[in-house]
């Protein structure tokens, strides 16, 4: 049977031109030119895990890098920023360096959702360290879940965050809830018989405000006086001559800085000075000192640290000269060491993911970490597949006035 | 309690006053509001705390540098930004004033966002509070009501006595009138705004110690000042001053005697009562004609 007549495909009127030989090969040596650019500027991806190429794992974080939350933010990752170098030194993790990228969210909760979505999507993070601000990195927790991308929270308290349980997501810094469960303990201890509190009640404010009234009411503690005071406030007298006639003995204080000095300015202003206690918001005595403006207003102002040393210890000696040989125009910080103690929980557990890392190796590590030391935390670090709240040890710490800052007390909470 | 209250009404009062005055100022002239006039204040505030503090210069040059930026900043504003637009439709002047807002409150947060969270402004007198009697004042509070009536009587100066203020006037009353007699009514509206901006520098400088400086202090500013020109009548200075001392009061009162959290609500609700009764504010007259 003679073969079958070969039949030219039918010509579409419509479509392009016949190629010719020269125009073939051209074509093909710009596909193969557009596939090694592609190659060049795409990570490779050794591992198959997003982020993870041969030598390198790219770690995301989020967070304010401009604006007055820059402390929350900038100043944590420059702390990430020194653990990574450092490890990295020593010839990284299993043999990859460990590569940060930044995103700004401004405290600005459509910013931080951006910015998530950038890392995850865009820059293809293996793992995220970051969250400022509490508003922020609240809106940012959906797409991060969405995407199961483990995400170590380094500065934001809100409980939210990790209450309930988010799978891949763990905290290292104090949350809010915890904070206000260490601050009526601390009235309580200091012998404070009449308590009041003082609070904001915006987002920020409520996150604290409700579990702080909850433990409140769990030990059976009345306020003699609940208090507010607007974020922009420029006075407090009313709040303060309340205070005073109500007689309280301590203040715990649920305020930004600036509306904390303004109470505290006023307070002082009427010879009116209880025991004021502080949380993570105020982290340092030093500035607030200067805001306050009045002379011994802060001597009985204790507030809450989430690390165990002041920039200036000994201790800190190493990180002092790793963070200014970085950044010149920076002297370590307690936000510095915010991030110094969150990445070394994750730099332990990107260990412990071994040498083909997946997000579900590093996840099982970060819920696996148990009393793990940092440099700079106030106590162990232990996390577990129920509880991301990692970090349970509130620092208390006290600026004389016109002297050093001094590390008060600990309270470890259950 | 009462006497206590009332002066920290007062010296709250002043800081809202000092705002107003600029924002009716600019009113008076143009027929517009500023809503940019915050953050003027606010770029003006961070200007002295940087010669102030940054340099290390006397605090009166630094005062005199935040009134002297600001007149630049609301020369500039008119001219580059504001003057296509001040004979159109008020609804595109108004959004130009808010972008002006929006540009200034990100240049400060690149440019001074990332010193500190609130920069602290050293006070001008000793911080101690004075007591006479069973009254306690703060030095720097009586500083800022004192700053507030010297710009007020200034300004009535200003208006009374000089050439350029008597033609602010006219081109306030009857801008078509006021060009028939050779007032160049665009250079006045360039003087109301750049006036207004450094009256917004001096009230800066002088509230700093007070509400310290952070990018995103000139909204709230700006809608407690809005709020003491709208009370005091849009069109009057001594209005403003007692716009934003009443509603100052009225805030400290509420504190004391009602609930705390009565504090933010209570200047508003006065201000929906008052204009009830006085669509045109306490002193306002009618509104400028735009030219």
């Amino acid at each position: 049977m003679p073969p079958a007549p070969r039949v030219a495909p039918p010509v579409n009127p419509h479509s392009a031109p016949a190629e010719t030989e020269p125009m073939r090969r051209l074509s093909l040596l710009v596909s193969v030119a557009a596939a090694m650019l592609a190659a060049a500027t795409l990570p490779a991806r050794a591992q198959g895990a997003p982020g993870v190429t041969a030598d390198s794992i790219r770690i995301g974080s989020f967070g304010p890098l401009t604006g007055p939350g820059y402390l929350y933010g900038r100043l944590v990752m420059n702390g990430v920023e020194a653990v990574f170098d450092r490890v990295n030194a020593q010839g990284g993790i299993h043999g990859r360096r460990l590569v940060l990228t930044r995103e700004d969210d401004r405290c600005e909760p459509a910013a931080a959702i951006a910015a998530t979505r950038k890392l995850i999507h865009q820059d293809q993070v293996f793992a995220i360290i970051g969250g400022g601000c509490s508003n922020a990195a609240l809106a940012a927790r959906g797409e991060i879940e969405q995407a199961s991308v483990p995400t170590v929270i380094f500065a934001a308290v809100a409980d939210g965050l990790t209450t309930p349980r988010a799978p891949t997501i763990v905290s290292t810094a104090l949350t809010s809830g915890l904070e206000g469960v260490a601050q009526v303990a601390y009235a309580q201890q200091q012998g404070a018989r009449r308590i009041a509190v003082v609070s904001m009640r915006d987002a920020w404010g409520r996150s604290r405000y409700t579990p702080l009234m909850e433990e409140l009411k769990r030990r059976g503690i009345t306020p003699v006086a609940d208090e507010e005071v607007s974020p922009d406030a420029n006075d407090a007298t009313a709040q303060v001559l309340r205070l005073r006639q109500a007689n309280a003995d301590a203040v715990i204080l649920l305020l930004y800085p600036k509306p904390g000095a303004v109470f505290l300015r006023d307070a002082a202003k009427f010879g009116y000075r209880p025991l004021v206690i502080g949380q993570s918001g105020i982290a340092d005595p030093a500035a607030f000192e200067e805001q306050v403006g009045v002379p011994g207003a802060t001597a009985r102002f204790v507030t809450i640290s989430q690390v165990r040393f002041t920039p200036e210890s000994p201790e800190m000696a190493g990180w002092r000269e790793a963070i200014q040989a970085k950044y010149p125009s920076d002297r370590l910080s307690v936000f510095n060491m915010f991030g110094i103690g969150s990445a070394q929980v994750l730099v332990e557990a990107l260990r412990q993911a071994g040498p083909n890392p997946t997000r579900e190796a590093l996840m099982q590590a970060l819920n696996g970490v148990t009393n793990l030391g940092t440099d700079t935390y106030g106590g162990p670090i232990t996390c577990t597949p129920t509880d991301g709240r990692c970090n349970r040890t509130v620092v208390w710490i006290q600026k004389e006035p016109g002297g050093p800052i001094r590390i008060v007390g600990t309270t470890a909470v259950e | 309690m009462l006497s206590y209250l009332l002066l920290s009404g007062i010296s709250t009062g002043a800081i809202y006053a000092l705002v107003a005055l600029g924002i009716v100022l600019v009113y008076k002239a143009t027929g517009t509001i500023n809503f940019a006039h915050g953050d003027q204040l606010m770029i003006a505030g961070f200007l002295a705390w940087t010669l102030h503090v940054g340099l290390g210069l006397p605090y009166l040059v630094a005062m005199a540098g935040a009134v002297a930026g600001g007149f630049v900043l609301g020369a500039l504003a008119e001219r580059i930004g504001f003057r296509a637009v001040l004979r159109g439709n008020l609804v595109n002047v108004v959004l130009a004033t808010l972008g002006l807002a929006f540009v200034l409150k990100g240049v400060a947060r690149l440019t001074w966002g990332g010193i500190s969270d609130y920069l602290a402004f050293p006070p001008l007198v000793p911080p101690d509070p004075i007591i006479i009697g069973d009254i306690i004042l703060l030095p720097q509070q009586l500083v800022v009501t004192a700053g507030a009536l010297a710009v007020m009587g200034a300004f009535a100066l200003f208006f009374r006595f000089t050439t350029m203020g008597k033609a602010m006037q006219a081109t306030a009353d009857n801008p078509k009138a006021a060009r028939l007699v050779g007032i160049r009514v665009e250079n006045i509206h360039m003087l109301a705004f750049a006036v207004g901006s450094a009256v917004a520098g001096a009230g800066a400088a002088l509230m700093a110690p007070v509400t310290l400086l952070y990018p995103d202090i000139g909204f709230m500013l700006f809608i407690k000042g809005f709020a003491a020109a709208v009370l005091g009548g849009l069109t009057s200075l001594p209005g403003a001053l007692l716009g934003g001392l009443a509603i100052g009061v009225v805030e400290a009162l509420a504190g004391g005697y009602i609930d705390s959290s009565a504090i933010e609500v209570s200047a508003f609700v006065a201000i929906m009562a008052t204009l009830i009764l006085r669509p045109r504010g306490l002193l306002g007259g009618p509104p400028p004609r735009r030219a």
